[in-house]
């Protein structure tokens, strides 16, 4: 339950089965052909909203020892979910939500968040974490946000074949490995 | 164009018209199958290792199009991104229901049908499920019992290869198994608690699935990608396309005709016979006929009864098959939507490796040995523990370097749910006709669905809710939902009926052997022919009653009496 819900952004139902993961190399078949991201220029995201978006996203997703979300493009994979794939009244909410944050950016003594000093970026995402929950404004637009740049990361190619290393072939099944949390 | 002529006609070629096709090649009757979609090609259509980074989209589907085209088909979880193109373009393939009475119809018309991206859950009955209807006075009685079925189920077993674990449970006898994969850890430990804690009424088990666990007949083992409704590159788990299509080709007695739009069936008053089938190329529209000794529908629950529908004679005004009144009702589905899930607090120090593609199941429970006073029959749940991984990470408080490690380097707690499918009751109000105003792209009459749960599903939902989160708490799980869902019929897939089979051709269409009693060369062995549904998945029981009527149809053409 709790993917469908994670991948409900935006209230379209979707059921994926698990994306296996720590593996070695993926191995593919049948791949089919599509248009790449790279190719796709930003078409819905003004340049302020770029800003604000590709500045959240990494705070969400930072670039550590590993890529962050902005390496593996995770802005534009939300401008093309908003192009083409979000209804109108979705995309108005969302960029609707954005201003909302500069708004809120506003009362901390910046007129953007993108301007805010570090720490009080931290302290108004930490606001909007916690308002993840609400219908409109600035509180929805940070869990839309969330929710993309945690999908859009993970669902890279980059990050599915360094990071997860996605195994698509196992000959046979574990069901009770040991397993440590490397955190 | 001049007809053609066979000894058999199959019309479908999914999970039961795929075994008509290998039965009648087997038993040396040359036989065409008509198949209204296009062909499959694994090599091209089977795209189980695309990974969502290779999509546009990622996998949340090509949301526009989708809404556009198949705005029905949408519904369902497996219509996406990779594997929308096998379900129907709901433009081209339309069917009406009252304003306000939906129902869902989910189909897929392409060679191998919905065997392509079906649940592959299997499950036998029980006399509890065939005696049902007498017993309650719903419908009418089986004419069949388990003991009829019993061979048969094992012989179409042996042939699909199912992993499966044995539990001597009567109301879901075992049946021809392979090695079960194992539970996983979280699983284990709940079925240990479960089965202490409910003195064995409720079991975690297996889902019986058809999917291979050791080579079988050509195919291999499942290598464990996890993503079986794009299709399967080693033919592991079964469908028509995987097994029973090549099979019928071995003989070489198959032909095999995609873009073949069955309109009707055609019946000769004199003979009191089908002579053959009425077809619409589906490229070029032109219409042609087909003729053979013996006749089997499999084109699915409501297409079959569609097409008798279309088969108007002056002898049969409502359709060939409609004598007895009852061609076209008693429509059913099962009903899920109701469940809950919850985080487990155990087993945190283990791992699953490898994408296992089955689910746990609880059989049904209620009903079983003492009577509910809320409802009658039963439901079994289906779900799984697992541990969700990156994909907790929208809902986790957080971000950051932190944040990320964790979702990158952490699995979070194991998350079961279980997710109830019940039986819905055979109605007779529940029904489809002829739209006189609607037709499909090929200018054949569509369907009009009427279609609605009672309130005996409804409590049975109720129960659902209230059974999951019961044993949610017995495991001791925390952060639990529950969650009802009330979705209309249709959307489990499982639609049934509309052309039952009966002891009596007054209150039946078919008989005990899916022969028509109208045109006994005409047989139909999908899932129209159920009297009742049970809340078991009804594959692999429209399998088995499709080699039974099989060979039934044989020794008839033997003695002459078709």
């Amino acid at each position: 339950m709790r993917r469908r819900e994670v991948v409900q952004f935006l209230g379209a139902a979707l059921a994926l089965p698990f994306i296996p993961r720590g593996a070695e190399a993926a191995i593919k078949l049948g791949a089919e052909l599509h248009l790449r991201l790279d190719d796709v220029p930003f078409r819905t995201l003004n340049r302020d909203q770029q800003a604000l978006v590709t500045g959240i996203a990494e705070m969400i997703i930072p670039e550590t020892d590993t890529p962050g979300a902005t390496s593996v493009k995770v802005p534009e994979f939300i401008d093309l979910i908003l192009t083409e794939w979000a209804s109108d009244d979705e995309r108005a909410a969302f960029l609707a939500g954005l201003s909302d944050i500069d708004v809120r950016a506003s009362a901390m003594g910046s007129p953007r968040f993108v301007a805010l000093p570090a720490a009080k970026k931290v302290e108004l995402m930490t606001a909007l974490d916690a308002a993840r929950g609400d219908k409109t404004g600035a509180g929805l637009a940070f869990a839309r946000l969330k929710a993309l740049t945690v999908y859009g990361y993970f669902t890279s190619s980059r990050v599915e074949q360094e990071i997860l290393k996605v195994q698509m072939y196992f000959n046979g099944y574990q069901g009770s490995v040991p397993f440590t949390p490397a955190v | 164009m001049p007809p053609m002529t066979f000894d058999a006609i199959v019309v479908g070629s999914g999970i039961s018209g795929g075994w008509a096709a290998k039965e009648l090649t087997e038993k040396g009757l040359r036989t065409i199958v008509l198949e209204a979609g296009r062909p499959i090609d694994p090599a091209v259509d089977y795209v189980e290792h695309v990974l969502p980074g290779e999509k546009r989209y990622r996998g949340m589907g090509n949301r526009k199009q989708v809404e556009r085209y198949q705005p029905i088909q949408r519904h369902t979880g497996a219509c996406d991104e990779w594997s929308s193109k096998f379900f129907v373009n709901d433009l081209d393939n339309p069917y009406s229901f009252p304003e306000g009475k939906p129902f869902y119809w989910i189909r897929g018309r392409q060679v191998g049908g919905r065997s392509i991206m079906w649940g592959r859950c299997v499950y036998r009955w029980s006399d509890l499920d065939f005696t049902a209807n007498a017993r309650e006075g719903y419908g009418v009685d089986w004419p069949l019992r388990y003991n009829d079925m019993a061979p048969w189920w094992s012989y179409v077993e042996k042939f699909v290869g199912i992993q499966g674990r044995r539990e001597n449970l009567p109301q879901v006898p075992d049946g021809e198994f392979q090695t079960p994969w194992p539970l996983n850890a979280a699983e284990q430990k709940s079925r240990d608690i479960l089965l202490t804690k409910f003195g064995g009424e409720r079991v975690i088990t297996n889902a019986r699935l058809a999917v291979l666990t050791e080579d079988h007949g050509g195919r291999q083992k499942c290598h464990l990608c996890g993503h079986c409704a794009r299709g399967c590159i080693t033919l592991s788990y079964f469908s028509s396309i995987n097994s029973t299509l090549p099979a019928a080709r071995k003989t070489g007695r198959l032909t095999l005709r995609p873009f073949s739009v069955v309109h009707s069936v055609i019946y000769d008053p004199t003979k009191k016979r089908a002579t053959g089938v009425r077809v619409i190329d589906a490229n070029t529209k032109q219409m042609f006929d087909v003729n053979a000794k013996v006749i089997f529908l499999n084109a699915s629950a409501m297409e079959s009864t569609r097409i008798l529908l279309n088969s108007a004679t002056s002898e049969f005004p409502n359709g060939l098959g409609s004598s007895s009144g009852e061609l076209g009702h008693n429509l059913m589905d099962h009903i899920m939507d109701g469940g809950a899930s919850g985080t487990l607090p155990f087993a945190m120090d283990k791992r699953e490796i490898g994408n296992r593609p089955d689910a746990i199941y609880v059989p049904r429970f209620r009903n079983v040995k003492t009577k509910h006073p809320d409802f009658l029959r039963g439901y079994g749940f289906e779900g799984r523990a697992y541990r969700p991984a990156w994909d907790r990470g929208s809902e986790m408080p957080g971000f950051g370097a932190s944040f990320k490690k964790s979702l990158i380097g952490d699995l979070g707690p194991w998350v079961m749910d279980f997710g109830g499918f019940g039986e819905m009751l055979p109605r007779h109000e529940n029904y489809v006709e002829l739209d006189p105003h609607l037709v499909d792209a090929w200018g054949i009459p569509a369907l009009r669905v009427h279609c609605s749960y009672s309130e005996n599903e409804h409590k049975m939902q109720d129960d659902m809710v209230v059974t999951a989160t019961e044993m949610l708490e017995a495991l001791g799980a925390t952060d639990i939902h529950p969650y009802k869902e009330d979705n209309p019929p249709g959307l489990v897939i499982h639609e049934t009926g509309t052309a039952r089979m009966g002891r009596d051709p007054k209150t039946s269409v078919l008989n005990s052997h899916n022969q028509v009693w109208d045109a006994p060369n005409v047989f139909v062995t999908d899932g129209a022919c159920m009297p009742s549904t049970a809340n078991q998945n009804p594959s692999i029981t429209y399998m088995a009653l499709t080699a039974r009527a099989v060979d039934y149809a044989h020794q008839l053409l033997n003695r002459r009496e078709l």
